[in-house]
Formats: structure tokens, sequence, C-alpha cells
């Protein structure tokens, strides 16, 4: 799994290639801790994440909650069909919003 | 101030795994700072090995024989640290004598599931079959536990109030016809929440949903081929467990999270969850049976044994769970205290329960601890607690199970009556009164109430509502048991035909006396409870024991909704209809009634003299009591059924002036048996049809 800080707009984007489960997924935690800027949107571009395990849509509620003590946004762009079907049954998905691209973020 | 523990530090090393002494409780898994302890008991083993594996593979990650000094009493306990919580599957190897006779099958050679476990693999996917070379077929696995309720508590609907329907996750909507995405699964059933909501019903029993071995018994029919499967899963692998073969999520671990969310889009809905759980015996069968985990652990303790060691049939699936030794108790309560605390359960209904009231040695105990313990217990305290008040052995205790002032039970005996009474059958008037109040003569004179009885006419056992009108004989060719399983007793009449007729006579017929039927238990006292798909004809074609079959035949066929969509129609509207009077939902024996009525009175042809003789076929209920919000304003439901062949005229009751009745339903015309926007019933009384019931409401006349 690579993590790396992109721009959009005033988003600041998380990009993830490779797939997050309990082996990666302490690597985006720290990510998320270190890098991400206060004040600004967050958008977890996940469009090259095959497979994303229990453990790792436990990380997206994290930084969903992180988001929202910080007052920011939320967006998660590219979410596989199977991984959105898990997040739709097990109820994480809720917590979202979710855009199919970068350009789909309206404003 | 955030002080570090010193306790949270490990203070050995095993097998490459740093490690410390564990805590005994609670049992099972829990996390601890840095690490996962592990606790087992068992006490007649003398060794323990915690066994630990990656996800899936075969051959350890580790063995991590549990030092004899980390024991307390009978408990081998563990912390290891720098585990990956979600790959990590673990069991145990306990030694021990290998002594049947004496009770003992310890094998060190076998690794054991957790009978704390909370999450388990090796069943993931339902239907496919397990690589059964593999020496640890059903896996242990850490449950997160974390999920976010949203302020979400379990209803606490009075038991009264409840309309009960039961159903089977995969059954519910694995046919096509289902429409929904995510079939035969915990998803699906919350796809079909605005379908329950539809129809009225406020809680779903959801058939055994504990982790089951759909592949236990399983074997290929002699003449079609057909896989035929351990399918209904009254059979426990695991008592902590949510099924992983009902998860859509399950090939990836995350039917805890799946089956949360059911509940809780269930309990949005406001509808309630049971879950009917089995206690009385295990997945491991008896002497020839596998060792899964309790045999192995400790299995003197858990199982009841005859003397020379066999195991005790009480349940009639060869062993039977000792539930009155104290041990077992705990694990029980742990259990359900567990699936009330983490999944917001909001009632249990317990198969065979007259099982958990034997002692040791099978005698049935008048004071039994275990369902004393449940019944105070101060976590299940608002929880719905059921009986199904038989067992296998032979013990009969509808109306005599011991209740605590809390138990209810499945009334056999209303359904028994309502399927007589139905039929035309001599004798039953008596008996029915009896029934339609809540069965006085089996919960009055111990101080119970209606709703301590469970009505119904159909369950999982036996014949679907279609079929009790469209067979007189069980078909149960497809269990692969040449119609010798399944019960003799089903008090049901085909009306004219065998099985699928063109007969339009005999096909409305059956169609009335299913509304006939749906709309007596939606007016009778105590708390009804409907099988799935009864209200649009589900039928299997039949077959009364469909424990084995995954197939059309057992799955709700949903097309039906719109075949059948008058009785689907009235069955929704009888619902409204009960939810909307509360002279239905009385919860008390004697009751004062209304100021003008009393609370329940019985009426023949003739109002106020019921003919009680052997050959009558007619009786008229009404119910009465103060509207809950106008305790001025009288409600009151009149009931005339007639199962002769004939049509017999019924004189209407009087009411106090200011009130008139409204005819509400009359299944004499089944095209019509709904009257949607009623009005004052001008006639003295009622010509009620052949085999046909109608209801009136009582309402202020319009000035």
């Amino acid at each position: 799994m690579n993590v790396s800080l992109e721009s959009h707009n005033n988003w600041q984007v998380i990009k993830v290639s490779g797939q997050v489960d309990s082996k990666t997924v302490g690597d985006l935690r720290d990510f998320i801790d270190n890098e991400l800027a206060q004040g600004q949107p967050v958008a977890l571009e996940l469009t090259e994440v095959p497979f994303m395990s229990s453990a790792g849509l436990r990380t997206l509620l994290t930084l969903q909650r992180k988001t929202m003590d910080m007052g920011v946004d939320l967006a998660l762009v590219g979410v596989a069909e199977e991984i959105a079907d898990t997040m739709k049954v097990t109820g994480f998905y809720q917590f979202f919003t979710i855009y199919a691209s970068l350009d789909s973020i309206p404003g | 101030m955030d002080l570090e523990r010193i306790d949270n530090l490990p203070t050995e090393t095993i097998q490459g795994f740093r490690v410390r002494p564990g805590k005994p409780l609670p049992f099972g898994v829990s996390s601890v700072p840095g690490g996962l302890n592990f606790s087992v008991y068992t006490s007649a083993g003398t060794s323990c090995t915690l066994v630990l594996y990656s996800r899936s593979e075969e051959k350890p990650l580790a063995e991590i024989k549990v030092p004899d000094y980390y024991r307390i009493g009978d408990v081998y306990s563990i912390v290891v640290y720098d585990l990956d919580y979600e790959d990590v599957e673990y069991g145990f190897r306990i030694d021990g004598p290998f002594d049947p006779e004496q009770g003992h099958r310890f094998n060190q050679d076998n690794i054991l599931m957790d009978p704390y476990a909370r999450c388990l693999s090796g069943r993931d996917v339902w239907g496919v079959e397990p690589d059964w070379s593999n020496p640890y077929q059903y896996r242990s696995r850490i449950a997160f536990d974390d999920f976010d309720w949203e302020g979400d508590s379990p209803l606490e609907i009075n038991d009264a109030d409840l309309v009960i329907y039961e159903l089977h996750v995969r059954s519910f909507t694995k046919s096509e016809t289902s429409d929904v995405k995510f079939k035969g699964t915990y998803a699906g059933i919350t796809e079909k929440i605005p379908y329950l909501k539809s129809l009225g019903v406020n809680a779903v029993e959801l058939m055994p949903i504990f982790e089951f071995d759909e592949f236990e018994n399983s074997r290929i029919h002699p003449d079609t081929g057909e896989r035929l499967y351990n399918y209904w899963g009254y059979s426990t692998v695991a008592f902590f467990a949510p099924k992983a073969g009902f998860a859509a999520s399950g090939k990836f671990g995350m039917q805890v999270d799946e089956f949360k969310q059911l509940v809780k889009e269930l309990h949005k809905a406001g509808i309630e969850v049971i879950l009917d759980v089995v206690f009385n015996h295990t997945a491991e069968g008896n002497e020839l049976g596998p060792s899964i985990s309790f045999k192995g652990l400790d299995n003197k303790i858990y199982y009841m044994l005859t003397p020379e060691g066999y195991y005790f049939n009480f349940s009639g699936t060869g062993n039977t769970l000792n539930c009155n030794n104290p041990v077992v108790r705990n694990l029980v309560l742990d259990c359900l205290r567990y699936w009330s605390a983490e999944y917001h359960i909001d009632g249990f209904r317990f198969d065979l329960a007259s099982i958990l009231g034997r002692d040791p040695w099978g005698a049935p105990l008048s004071n039994p601890p275990l369902l004393e313990s449940l019944a105070f217990d101060p976590i299940l305290s608002s929880c719905k607690l059921i009986a199904e008040a038989w067992d296998a052995g032979g013990l009969y205790q509808v109306g005599t199970f011991p209740a605590f002032g809390r138990w209810s039970e499945w009334n056999g005996k209303y359904r028994d009556t309502l399927r007589r009474f139905l039929k035309g059958d001599e004798g039953q008037v008596g008996e029915m009164a009896q029934r339609v109040q809540g069965s006085p003569d089996l919960y009055q004179w111990n101080g119970r109430s209606p709703a301590t009885s469970i009505n119904f006419v159909t369950c999982h056992d036996g014949f679907t509502l279609a079929d009790l009108v469209s067979y007189n004989e069980k078909h149960n060719e497809a269990n692969g048991e040449y119609n010798r399983d399944g019960g003799d007793d089903n008090h049901s009449w085909n009306c004219g035909a065998e099985g699928w007729t063109e007969d339009e006579w005999i096909r409305s017929l059956r169609l009335k006396q299913s509304m006939n039927a749906i709309g007596i238990l939606m007016t009778s006292r105590g708390t009804p409870m409907l099988l799935m798909g009864d209200e649009f004809g589900r039928s299997q074609h039949g077959n009364n024991n469909a424990y084995c079959i995954d197939s059309p035949i057992s799955w709700v066929d949903w097309s039906l909704l719109d075949s059948n969509q008058a009785l689907f129609a009235f069955t929704q509207k009888i619902i409204d209809f009960r939810h909307k009077h509360p002279c239905l939902r009385v919860n008390q024996f004697d009751h004062p009634g209304s100021k003008h009525l009393p609370s329940c009175s019985f009426h023949g042809t003739t109002p106020w003299q019921v003919n009680w003789s052997n050959d009558s076929r007619q009786l008229a209920w009404l119910m009465s009591c103060n509207m809950d919000d106008n305790q001025d304003q009288l409600d009151a439901v009149y009931v005339a059924t007639n199962t002769a062949h004939y049509a017999t005229w019924f004189d209407l009751p009087g009411l106090p002036q200011e009130y008139c009745w409204h005819l509400r339903f009359n299944t004499g015309d089944i095209n019509n048996p709904a009257q949607d926007s009623p009005s004052e019933f001008q006639d003295p009384g009622i010509l009620v049809g052949e085999r046909s019931i109608v209801v009136f409401s009582a309402s202020l006349r319009e000035t």
C-alpha cells in the first residue's frame, strides 16, 4: 500500500493505492495523524484500492470522527463496488459522502 | 493523570511471543493494552496450549503452552502481545484423561474452539463445502465489538402489544423473487424492512443465527441427488458468534457488524428482534460426533451423561447440555447478557426450553436455577423470555413452565385448538373460548397474564398456513426419509382436494380459511405470532418438516405477494386493527372492562348465550376496555365465528345508545373482506356465512 498527499481545488487529497488491511492500515493511520492540515476539507482517494478489510473500514471511521472534530468535510472518492457493498451491509456507508471521482466533488 | 500500568507489560517470551499471566475473567478473549487476554476453563484437563493461526492457514503460527502457574483454580489465562487482531485465529489443546466411562474425552490431538468465541471462521460462505482434511474446522476469531449504535437501545415494547413475525434468515430473501440485492442474508432482511413495516409487525423472531454448520449430517437425497443440509440450524456450534454464512460480508469476516446493522435498522423501524436460541444441545452429537469444543474441554461438566458415560438424549439430537450445572448455567447467562448488551437483542425464544429445567440426571426440577437466574438477571430484566415449553424427552409444560413471573410460552394448545376449531371439529367451542382470552385455564391460576401466551397457528415446525388448508397429510419426500419424518398430528384439512387444484370453489375456501385463521389470531388476547409468508400464502408443497431443504421449497416466493394480494391486504388490515384496539391487547385476566361492558364476554347466535354443546360450531366474543387516551370512551370489538358448513344468523349484542357497530371484516366475502370506510351497521344481526368470521368495532354514533 502507498499513501501520498495531493491537492484538488481546496481539498487535501489522501491518495491510497493497494490493499488496506490489518497489515497496512497502521501506515495509513500514521499518515492521517501526521500529514493532515487543519481547516481544509479532506478527500480520500481510493480508486486504486481493490480491497479494504474490516480494520481498514474502521480506520475510515476514525478518520470520519477526526474530520468531524476538525470541523471539515470528508469525502471518499472512487470506492470500488465490492467495498461499497460491504460498507452498506455493515452500516459504515451511511457515515460518508461518496463521489465517483475528484472532479465530481461539487464546488 | 495517565498512569502507565505495570501489568500492561509482558513478563516473558514463549515461542517468540511476548506474554504474561492473564486475568481469568472474562472468559474468552478480551483486549488489553498491547495484547489479547485469553481465558479458558477446564476442570479435569491437565494442561492447556494456546494454538495460534494466521487466517485460514492450515498450519499453526505458534503453539504456546500456557505455563502451569498461569492457572488459577480451573482457569488458564494468558496475555499474548503484538497479535494482529484481524488476522489471528486461535484454539486450544487440552490434555487430560480419555476415559469415557468416567465421562472424560480429552484428546491432545484435537484443537478446540473457544466456547466463548465471538466470531468464527471456517464456514464463511453458505454451502461452500469445507476442506474436511483441515484438523481445525471451526476457528475462533476476535470480534471488534466497536459498533456505532448511534443512540439505539432495545425497544422494550409491551409484551401484549407485540405482533411477532417468525422468519428464517436465508429463506426469507434467498429466492430470485425477493428483489433484494443481498439475497439470503442479514442485509437482505434489512432491505425488506419497509415491507415488514407495511405489514405492521413489530417484532421479528429469527430462527437460529448462532454459528452452526449447515454441513452437519449433510447428505445427498437418495432419489433426487440434491444436497440436504442442517438448514434450520437448531444445532449450535458457537453460542457467542453470529452465523457467518448468513452475512453478505461473511467472506470478509464482518458478520458481527452486518448483524448489528440489521438490529439497528429494525429498531429504527420500531421492530424488535427476538432470537431463537438453542441451549438444549450442541453440534457435538453423541459419542460418535465430532469433538469441537465442550467435549474436549470438560465433557463431564457440559453434558448430561448416563452412569456408563453415554450421552442422555432429551433433545432428540444426540446430546443434552447440562444446563443446571453452575458452570454451564453461567455460560448461558454470559451468552444472553452478551447478545442483549452487545447486540441490543430484545428477546429470546428458547428451543425445547423444558430441558433447561432438568437436573444433571435429567429429572425435572421444581425450581430450576437457570430459569430463575435468567428471570432475575439485571441485564436481561427487560428482555422477552419465551419458552418452547416442552422437550423431546416427554416433558410437556405448557401452562406449568417455571415462569418466575417473567417467562412467556409458545402456546401449543392455542395452535391445536384453533386448527381443530377452524376445520369444524366437534367439541371445540369451550376450549376455543379459553384460547381467545389468553388461555386463563393455563395461565390465570398461577398469576400469569394473557401475554404469557404466544398465540400462533403455524410456525417453522409443521405446515405453513397455505399448506394447513391444502393438505390432509404431510408430504416430506424431499427430506429423503421416505416421508417418515415430521409430525402426523397436524389437525389440517385440505378443503376437498390434496394439494394443488384448479377447482375454484376449493381455492376460495382455502383463502377464506386462511383469513379465518389470521382473523381469529389477531383478535385473540395474548401475543400473536405469524410465520413468514403466511400473509401471502407461502407453501412448502405439503412438507411439514423442511429442516434440511435449501431450495425454492423452503424459500419465500415473493411472487405470491402479487397473486395472493387479497390475503396480504386482509392480514395487513387486521394487524392494523389490532394495533388500534386496546381491548384486544388487554393483559390482565381480571381486567374490569369498560363502563358498560365486561372485559371479555362470550356470545352465540343469541347475545350472552353460548351453545357450549359438543356439536356447536358458533362462537362469538366481545372484548372491551376504555380507550387509552380517553377513559370516557369505549373500545369494543365483537367477533363472530361460524365454522359450520352452513350460514348462521347472529344477533348483535347491544351497545350503550351513543355507540353503534361498524362491520370491519367479513371473510364470507373473500373478494372484499375488509371494510375500508365502515359506517353504522343498521341491522340487528348478521348472517355469518359458512366457515366465516365477522369482526365489528364500536364507534360513537354520528350526530
